[in-house]
């Protein structure tokens, strides 16, 4: 990372990818090698316009180039859906706490994704298929509303055809080609087989969803110290100053982004 | 640790040469507050020792409230500030603890902190809400500080805690090895006696800190709600407050960030592009600041994050009393 902790790397945009009417995929080259753990998050700049958090969506492996998968949603990420390929972003980073994955060892991987949250999941995926041997298997539960919206499609199908590593998906609202299950995305864990004792699960995408998955592996026997939580809050300095993504006692940019729900249960407003 | 005592006029032929090489900055009274000043000679006279409270609290001179974090630093004149009450002093280490963190510290404050000596009074007199003393801390210099002084029967008595603080008062040819007068001394103990006595009478009622942070937590909705009726958000409590420093970073041209002080009062503080906000209700904005004060810094941090000064109590247009709400939680 460069010299002053506010000044962002200029990173040239590459490629966009359009994952669904709303999210899109910016493949980024920063001038100079940045690298991160999976999980952690990057502040990203668009120049004169705003800043804002996201944890990269590619392979921590990977120092060259990164991606961010963006959902559509505010003044930021407005402006960066209307960029094209060789225009200049900046980042910062990387910040945070990411996913513990020697924790995963010997274990069986439990990921539950909803919408966007599949971003940082693949980042983790691509990390857990570089150490498969020490796993026993990743089993991911992917939801969103439409199967227009379900993004990385082709990389579904590549991951299906990877050993040990399974994918089930559902949709809230199913069109006429859907094959795969319909409902919110905890109907999927009614049909996953998982040594819970011997088992970690993973849970990211919207607020609510992480609140109900969260209730529900917890039915169904997981500890609390066993679920991995990627949090979202308003992150704005990364460096745990600014106090914007304050948690009660926690400031999620340098103490998570990844909690244990054990670490914030008791914490305020974790689902809001 | 030493400790001098010098002539209050020979102090201030000192001060007149300590201006050519340092920007020095101390409390004058003016016609309805006392606050900082840059001291030129006309002003060494009307300097202010002892009295607690400067308008001011030391934050701004390391966190201006609008700066761009991301251009080059510019040449820094040396800075002297003179007259720090300790409940700034400490609430200035507090704030040392976020920005100079072994992870990331803050380039613009580091600067400003190492290109500044810190010279700390005892407060010899309390004001109508000072309440260090409830929270463990004394109004009188300690280590945190480069010097301390005291003014007693016309003569500075000087301590020194810190080798720059020791060779500012060496290069001001004042001899270190001299002790004050036993006189002088006595003098000192018995108005900081007073003046804690003056605290303790004025805060008997009012739960320390720790007492403080378990009411906070306690406190159901209705309390909450009750005492942030008044609340308008404007932000004064954590403007004027010592150790209140959150802030926002705001964008322009050229990938050029400012830092601009922010706080958990105003509207949209934790917003998140998705609209949820945490504290979009104004009496979680309101009970947030206690609990951020109290409750979830002391987990975080050494120092306390309420340093006792009242500024908050003085400052706000809504009559809120934070005294009163933690005495009336405690009974």
């Amino acid at each position: 990372m460069n010299g002053n902790l506010y000044k962002p790397l200029k990173s040239e945009l590459i490629k966009v990818i359009n994952e669904s009417p709303l999210i899109k995929t910016f493949v980024l080259v920063p001038e100079e090698a940045f690298s991160f753990a999976t999980g952690q998050f990057i502040e990203v700049t668009i120049d004169g316009m705003g800043e804002a958090p996201f944890t990269p969506s590619s392979s921590p492996l990977k120092s060259d180039q990164l991606e961010i998968t963006v959902m559509k949603t505010g003044y930021v990420t407005d402006h960066m859906h209307n960029m094209q390929p060789g225009e200049k972003m900046g980042i910062r980073g990387p910040y945070g706490r990411g996913y513990p994955v020697e924790k995963f060892y010997d274990k069986e991987v439990l990921i539950l994704g909803g919408g966007c949250g599949f971003a940082p999941i693949r980042s983790l995926l691509y990390n857990l298929i570089a150490i498969s041997d020490k796993l026993r298997k990743v089993t991911l539960c992917y939801g969103s509303k439409t199967p227009e919206d379900c993004v990385y499609k082709p990389y579904v199908e590549e991951l299906r055809q990877t050993p040990k590593f399974e994918v089930l998906r559902s949709v809230d609202q199913p069109d006429e080609n859907w094959t795969e299950r319909v409902g919110v995305v905890t109907v999927l864990l009614d049909d996953v087989e998982m040594d819970i004792n011997n088992s970690v699960a993973v849970v990211c995408g919207p607020p609510i969803m992480m609140k109900f998955g969260t209730m529900k592996l917890l039915e169904m026997g997981y500890p609390e110290s066993d679920i991995f939580l990627s949090m979202e809050k308003n992150m704005s300095c990364g460096l745990g100053k600014c106090g914007h993504c304050m948690m009660g006692k926690y400031l999620v940019c340098k103490d998570g982004p990844v909690f244990t729900y054990d670490e914030i249960k008791d914490q305020p407003h974790i689902w809001n | 640790m030493n400790r001098i005592s010098i002539p209050k006029h020979e102090w201030d032929e000192r001060l007149l040469q300590l201006l050519s090489s340092f920007e020095v900055y101390a409390p004058v009274e003016n016609e309805f507050s006392c606050d900082y000043v840059i001291v030129d000679a006309d002003t060494i006279p009307d300097i202010v020792y002892n009295k607690p409270k400067p308008v001011t609290p030391l934050k701004k001179f390391f966190l201006p409230v609008k700066e761009n974090v991301t251009s080059a630093a510019k040449a820094l004149k040396p800075v002297v500030i003179l007259g720090a009450p300790n409940c700034d002093v400490m609430a200035l280490a507090f704030l040392d603890e976020i920005y100079l963190d072994q992870e990331y510290p803050d380039p613009a404050y580091r600067r400003r902190r190492e290109n500044t000596i810190l010279i700390s009074a005892d407060c010899l007199s309390i004001q109508e809400h000072c309440h260090c003393t409830n929270y463990g801390i004394e109004p009188i210099g300690n280590e945190h500080s480069d010097l301390s002084l005291a003014l007693v029967e016309e003569h500075l008595i000087i301590t020194t805690y810190s080798k720059k603080g020791e060779l500012l008062i060496e290069s001001l040819g004042i001899v270190v090895a001299m002790n004050p007068e036993k006189n002088l001394e006595e003098s000192l103990e018995t108005l900081r006696t007073q003046v804690l006595d003056q605290l303790k009478k004025q805060n008997g009622e009012l739960p320390d800190y720790k007492e403080t942070g378990m009411l906070v937590s306690s406190a159901g909705d209705e309390s909450w709600k009750k005492y942030a009726s008044s609340c308008v958000s404007c932000g004064a409590c954590s403007a004027i407050c010592p150790t209140c420093s959150c802030f926002l970073l705001i964008d322009k041209p050229g990938f050029e960030k400012i830092r601009q002080l922010d706080t958990c009062q105003y509207p949209g503080f934790e917003r998140v592009a998705g609209g949820e906000d945490a504290l979009g209700d104004l009496s979680e904005r309101f009970r947030n600041r206690y609990m951020c004060k109290y409750v979830w810094k002391p987990e975080k941090y050494h120092l306390k994050a309420c340093t006792g000064c009242g500024r908050c109590i003085e400052t706000c247009i809504g009559q809120i009393n934070k005294n009163e709400l933690f005495v009336e939680l405690s009974n």
